[in-house]
């Protein structure tokens, strides 16, 4: 298993958020909900610059790692572009990029993008998109799907796991922001942060914060190595994915108070754009109901299941 | 994890398997036995080197890897750690004498601790002194060319049984509290020390007061410089940085649960088992956590600020996964078989211990406190 991504991964992390930050940072998700229709032009030219489409996160653990530390950096910046969905296009179709939908609601945040996609439901029915309907909030379109094939088990794991990594960059940025306001923001003659019920806000959140990204790590270490239990993790993952989301968010909005919840603060816009990644394609009550149905009486692999990490 | 590490675990499972009867909860109950088990458990390890793997060679030991230390750890505390009191001589009372004992202090102690021969408690908490450890009161006084101890502790594990405490006194009195502290090496044998257990939930033996009243001490009973105590604490700290592996015991349970049921768990309401798979997940997050820290130690750079996060975390774990478990044994029938029984008198003991996991070693107000200044420091 790995407790950290590779120096290199990381390193390259640390550029997409420079180059993000260059081409426009906070304001290319602004410009972008404006006009969906300029999602590729705004971030398109920076991603194909890093070196975006030229990963194999199917093919090589190099590619895997640094595919998740892109989507991190992509989230910390609520990147208006679906860098997962395209970094999970399976190998064997002549596509652009491959996202999950439930069976009966194929619903994407593709608007405005004009790229030739997959679609896979949880049991690994393969679709060909054929068309997008008119965006909704959050780049949010309901697909119309062709079906293509059933041999969609094995993308559905990375292109689960993927998006957590998104989530995951957006919950840095939120506690970085809330970290910044609570030690400016001045009440009662005292920043907020000397209030200890605020600090101990802060640490419920930044708990699980912390145990997402650990998380995070070991599910990409087993989808990596193509484990027979790769999808259980992987909504493992999603489902602490969601509950952390659930309450940094909410610790966030609070710590932030009413200020959060207007525009010209940056959590107001992540907080907005993180909804569709935490409700499609299952939300954490269903997602926890598919993963407790297939863990049925053998748990999940650790110490003690009914199969053990063996030693790599 | 590497194969030797692993294979330590296997190692491990087939010594519990044949040396620890399946129904022992510890080795603190009423039953003498139990302690009995533990002080053959602690043999058996000892003779296979395996007690103090952890020690560097020149004081006896294999010195294994951080994660063959981390096997030990999950592989002791998910079988309700049957090295009884020993952990603590191991983990940290031999390898604090290592750093700061003089060799005849290492030559009295570290063999017995090797051998697992001995018991220590820890005097640190007092009455007016939990979390806020300096302000303590016990006072240990100049006396010719020794010391004169007099106060109490309380909350002392192990006490009735414990040959040696590594105590915690107030030297001298200056402007900062942790100044002026000073640790003792002291035979609980000494009549001027007066153990009372305290009754309570966790068992016999857990909880005690420990009374000094006019103990005498040499010079030789100190160990480091005198007044420097504060800075031998910390080292202990750093020593069970990582501590206790809660989540072990917590996967190992969970685990255990559908096989207990039998039959039973596929009729168990579905929002029980979504909370044990979700429990399931818990552990492993909380594995992890364990796991980053052990990287850091390895690499020397572990600092207190880092282990908050995995305290905080691995001790709401342990709360609410017995929470969960308890609900899943009470699901269980009145007419159950052995295993099933065994399973409950487990999951209940687990419940019991668990709510003393955020109060023990560190409370988790104190690793609020610290992770929040951690967040909070200018960066």
């Amino acid at each position: 298993m790995i407790i950290d991504l590779s120096e290199e991964a990381a390193e390259f992390g640390r550029q997409a958020l420079r180059a993000f930050e260059a081409a426009g940072g906070d304001g290319l998700v602004q410009r972008a909900e404006v006009d969906p229709s300029s999602r590729e032009a705004l971030v398109g030219p920076v991603l194909a610059e890093l070196g975006a489409w030229d990963l194999e996160p199917r093919a090589d653990t190099d590619s895997l790692e640094a595919a998740a530390a892109l989507c991190r950096s992509a989230g910390y910046w609520a990147l208006p572009y679906p860098v997962a969905e395209r970094l999970s296009r399976p190998g064997d179709l002549d596509v652009d990029g491959l996202v999950v939908v439930a069976s009966d609601r194929p619903l994407a945040t593709l608007a405005g993008l004009d790229l030739r996609w997959a679609a896979a439901t949880l049991d690994g029915r393969r679709h060909r998109v054929t068309g997008t309907s008119a965006g909704g909030p959050a780049f949010r379109s309901r697909l119309e799907l062709s079906p293509l094939d059933t041999d969609g088990v094995a993308d559905v794991a990375l292109a689960l796991v993927l998006p957590c990594w998104t989530l995951l960059g957006m919950l840095d940025r939120a506690m970085e922001l809330t970290i910044s306001h609570v030690r400016l923001r001045q009440q009662f003659g005292q920043p907020l942060s000397a209030f200890q019920s605020v600090q101990f806000q802060l640490t419920d959140a930044e708990v699980e914060r912390t145990g997402l990204d650990m998380l995070a790590k070991y599910t990409l270490w087993s989808v990596g190595e193509g484990r027979d239990e790769a999808l259980d993790d992987a909504l493992a993952l999603r489902m602490a994915a969601l509950e952390a989301a659930e309450v940094v968010f909410r610790v966030t909005h609070q710590l932030h108070g009413a200020v959060g919840f207007c525009d010209e603060t940056t959590l107001s816009w992540l907080s907005r754009y993180s909804q569709p990644l935490r409700r499609l394609p299952l939300g954490l009550s269903a997602t926890r109901d598919l993963l407790t149905s297939r863990l049925d009486r053998h748990g999940l692999v650790g110490l003690y299941g009914a199969e053990r990490e063996v030693a790599q | 994890m590497s194969r030797e590490a692993t294979a330590l675990r296997h190692e491990l499972r087939d010594l519990v398997k044949a040396h620890v009867p399946d129904d022992f909860l510890g080795a603190f109950t009423a039953d003498p036995a139990d302690l009995a088990t533990a002080q053959a458990f602690c043999r058996l390890l000892a003779d296979r080197g395996m007690l103090c793997m952890s020690w560097p060679p020149e004081f006896g030991g294999r010195g294994s890897s951080v994660w063959e230390q981390t096997v030990v750890r999950e592989e002791m505390w998910a079988h309700h750690e049957p090295r009884g009191a020993q952990y603590m001589g191991v983990n940290w009372v031999g390898p604090t004498l290592m750093r700061h004992g003089t060799p005849e202090q290492q030559r009295t102690h570290l063999p017995p601790i090797a051998r697992g021969e001995v018991i220590w408690c820890q005097g640190f908490s007092e009455p007016e002194a939990g979390s806020d450890l300096a302000s303590l009161r016990t006072s240990a006084t100049r006396d010719g060319d020794g010391w004169r101890i007099n106060g109490q502790k309380i909350w002392t594990s192990y006490a009735t049984m414990a040959q040696w405490c590594f105590l915690l006194a107030r030297t001298t009195r200056g402007e900062k509290k942790q100044h002026g502290l000073t640790i003792f090496l002291v035979p609980m044998s000494d009549p001027a020390i007066t153990v009372r257990p305290i009754g309570a939930m966790l068992g016999p033996h857990h909880l005690n007061e420990v009374f000094f009243d006019d103990l005498r001490v040499t010079e030789a009973d100190v160990l480091g410089a005198v007044d420097d105590g504060w800075s031998i604490v910390q080292d202990v700290l750093a020593f069970e940085r990582v501590g206790i592996a809660r989540y072990a015991r917590c996967e190992r349970l969970l685990q255990l649960a559908p096989s207990a049921l039998g039959e039973r768990w596929s009729e168990l309401p579905a929002e029980l088992r979504g909370r044990w798979a979700r429990m399931l997940t818990h552990c492993r997050r909380a594995r992890l956590l364990a796991y980053r820290l052990v990287a850091l130690q390895a690499s020397g750079q572990v600092k207190p600020t880092d282990a908050a996060a995995y305290r905080i975390a691995v001790t709401r774990l342990d709360q609410e996964s017995a929470e969960v478990l308890m609900e899943i044994v009470a699901e269980i029938p009145a007419a159950a078989d052995d295993t099933a029984e065994v399973f409950v008198a487990e999951v209940e003991d687990h419940w019991r211990y668990s709510q003393a996991s955020t109060v023990s070693s560190g409370s988790i107000e104190m690793q609020r406190i610290l992770l929040s200044r951690s967040l909070l420091a200018a960066r």
